[in-house]
């Protein structure tokens, strides 16, 4: 084992483990604006890959574009399954926890088979796009674009989270609602109001992640399934609910999971992940940056 | 006469016997359960299997004029023209899920015999099932080695496993070595299900025979978010073949991270499964100008056999693709397993059991490059020659064996 090797190994897991952040952040944010945990949110991704796939089939437009594009329609599209769908379930008077496990598992399960049906499983990629197959080397360290962009894009994102939720008006009432949702009624603020935008942004946030994601991993309906568990493991670890933990959270599970597959077997390379999970959980059940 | 749900609980063992053959005695019709992954990440598999045996219910109901059994004349004559019917299950890929599917066909839906499974995880317990009920199962298209070492009286193959594979691939290497070309590391790249498993022992096995260093032997997890580590230790590794055995989606995560991390082998020589999908050449197929991957099927062989054309072209109208290693082998396991039907003259197992065991069918009367078709004790058909396809201009060419090649094997890659 060469040094440039275990460099290399650092460098993918760190990129992998940005974007990782960035799919959990959105799982995060609703878990800790209302302690629903979305059983949807890989099929969300999924959407979002096939959004970002048909912009570029059908209109041309580079991944990279779009991606502001399908945040926008993801944030329309995760209100409106608040609106339409969480919302009942939510006002369930018996087991109100199971109901809304059910319903967010149920959602996943219809939306794969819709997916199925309209867009047929087959596997798509998009096979050209500006950054797509492209790779930095640093003194023989390879970094490919797509992941590069996906880190910065990343970072960006939780820069902008942090300003949003911190020094604007609708983010404080974010985080007063997560707080006290009964005492925000009191001043006059519309939880559903702010539950919807929650579930708006959560959706817009691994919307972004998906688009970039569509530039270099091949689209399905069922592509959510494995990002989804690492991205409750990510959620798991960061802490509940805490928007920065989902990303300490990522880029630890990147981390692990490439030195896991150096030191061991590939086959076992999910193992580090789910020991120092476990490990974690066990040592402090909240997660390492969970506030409640 | 119909059968209530309270019939059959009735003594669920001599129900399960009898009533079945009471009703198979005087149908005009064969039922025939195929089991594939219609849903789940495999579902595209599926859903061209579906089309692969339509074609073939095509040929064997309707009257055409291809050299094939039971092509002429419709229906199976040796059941007064009785025509197939086939009922489409899905298992998702599940072993489980296809157990208790087998389970509905045979009981519920009074299947005379089931084929399968493309997983070959999932044929290892419907075969199971079809064993106990003394039904036939025919493995159209499950390449591991293991399946036809088990015992299995109702089991039947007539493509090749993964060591017949392996062992062409190995046959072509220590014929490029006589030209003078240095074949001397090779890197294994597998999945960790029953498929990767299998062909991955078994090309460690040959190797080891046949004086080959294996300087990577990596076992991956499949469907993996991220597979930069394991090509980082095959770039490391730098041997003169990588053989990967691995299903689409892993084929091409694994080509788009080796172009990432800037390794590009000297030849690429893989166990087909994803390697052989079209969704895998629209996806990198750019990277792999070159590439070989085993067969049991080629689309040259039109031009020797004009009938594989046309019967190409009708499974074309009804998928949009060209018949590819799966579906070819999915097309004459229908028409095989009907052929025994037919000559059994009965939609009894046991008797369609007999049948097949007793095949033998011509290669010229098949749409394979194989010697013919005719099974061992253990079910599988020994005379079902590989070969070696190169991916080369945007399709296949076969390369290998020398007696069924129409072009020369480029080396390296590109």
């Amino acid at each position: 084992m060469t040094a440039q090797a275990i460099i290399q190994s650092l460098a993918s897991g760190l990129l992998m483990g940005l974007l990782y952040g960035l799919i959990a952040v959105g799982l995060a944010l609703i878990f800790g604006l209302m302690d629903v945990t979305n059983f949807a949110h890989g099929e969300f991704l999924m959407i979002a890959m096939y959004l970002s796939f048909f912009l570029f089939a059908f209109f041309a437009i580079d991944p990279l574009l779009s991606a502001p594009l399908v945040a926008a329609a993801m944030f329309v599209f995760g209100a409106v399954v608040y609106l339409l769908v969480v919302r009942f379930a939510m006002r369930a008077k018996a087991n109100a926890g199971m109901v809304q496990i059910f319903t967010t598992f149920g959602l996943a399960i219809l939306m794969r088979g819709l997916a199925q049906f309209f867009f047929t499983p087959d596997y798509r990629s998009i096979p050209q796009s500006w950054v797509g197959g492209k790779t930095v080397s640093v003194a023989g360290i390879f970094l490919p674009e797509p992941q590069l962009i996906g880190a910065a894009v990343s970072i960006a994102a939780f820069g902008g989270l942090y300003f949003f939720i911190h020094r604007t008006d609708f983010g404080r009432a974010l985080e007063a609602t997560r707080e006290d949702p009964g005492a925000v009624a009191l001043v006059g603020i519309d939880k559903n109001r702010v539950f919807a935008f929650g579930w708006g942004l959560g959706a817009a946030l691994v919307g972004l992640a998906g688009a970039i994601m569509a530039v270099f991993f091949y689209i399905y309906p069922d592509v959510g399934a494995s990002f989804a568990l690492i991205a409750y493991v990510t959620v798991a670890l960061g802490g509940f609910g805490s928007v920065f933990g989902a990303l300490a959270g990522g880029i630890i599970v990147g981390l692990v999971e490439a030195t896991t597959a150096l030191l061991l077997p590939p086959s076992l390379k999910s193992v580090g992940i789910y020991a120092v999970y476990l490990l974690v959980v066990f040592i402090r059940p909240r997660g390492l940056f969970g506030s409640m | 006469m119909t059968i209530s749900r309270r019939d059959v609980l009735l003594g669920a063992t001599a129900t399960a016997a009898l009533v079945p053959l009471a009703a198979r005695a005087q149908t005009s019709e064969v039922v025939i359960g195929v089991i594939y992954p219609f849903s789940g990440g495999s579902a595209q598999q599926g859903i061209d299997a579906q089309k692969a045996y339509e074609t073939a219910l095509e040929v064997i109901n309707k009257d055409t004029d291809f050299d094939l059994p039971l092509a002429k004349g419709e229906g199976l004559p040796g059941l007064g023209g009785a025509k197939v019917r086939l009922v489409f299950a899905d298992h998702q890929a599940d072993p489980q899920k296809g157990r208790a599917e087998a389970e509905r066909l045979i009981t519920q839906e009074k299947v005379s015999a089931i084929i399968g499974t493309y997983q070959s995880a999932v044929a290892v317990t419907i075969s199971q099932i079809c064993e106990r009920y003394q039904i036939p199962f025919v493995s159209a298209d499950n390449s591991s080695p293991s399946l036809h070492r088990r015992g299995l009286k109702y089991y039947f193959r007539a493509a090749p496993h993964d060591e017949m594979y392996s062992a062409a691939m190995f046959d072509f290497f220590d014929a490029m070595k006589k030209k003078g070309i240095k074949i001397e590391t090779l890197s294994l790249f597998h999945e960790d299900t029953i498929f990767g498993t299998d062909s991955g022992n078994a090309q460690a096995k040959i190797a080891g025979e046949r004086g080959y260093k294996i300087v990577s032997d990596i076992k991956y997890r499949a469907n993996s978010p991220s597979l930069s580590a394991e090509v980082q230790q095959l770039k490391t590794a730098n041997a003169d073949v990588l053989m990967p055995s691995s299903y689409t989606t892993d084929g091409i995560l694994l080509v788009k991270t080796m172009a990432e991390l800037g390794y590009k082998p000297n030849a690429i020589v893989a166990q087909d499964a994803g390697f052989s999908e079209k969704a895998l050449y629209d996806a990198v197929g750019d990277k792999l100008e070159g590439v070989i991957s085993r067969g049991t099927f080629s689309l040259d062989l039109a031009q020797k056999r004009p009938m594989v054309g046309k019967i190409n072209e009708m499974f074309k109208t009804r998928s949009g693709k060209d018949f590819n290693d799966l579906t070819s082998r999915q097309f004459m396991g229908l028409i095989i397993l009907a052929d025994a039907i037919n000559r059994a003259k009965s939609a009894d197992g046991e008797k369609i059991r007999d049948a097949l065991a007793a095949t033998d069918i011509p290669g010229e009367q098949t749409i394979m490059p194989w010697k013919r078709v005719k099974f061992d004790e253990t079910g599988q058909n020994n005379d079902a020659d590989p070969v070696l396809l190169q991916y080369t201009g945007g399709k296949f060419v076969t390369i290998f064996p020398p007696q069924a090649a129409i072009a020369e094997a480029t080396w390296p890659m590109k």
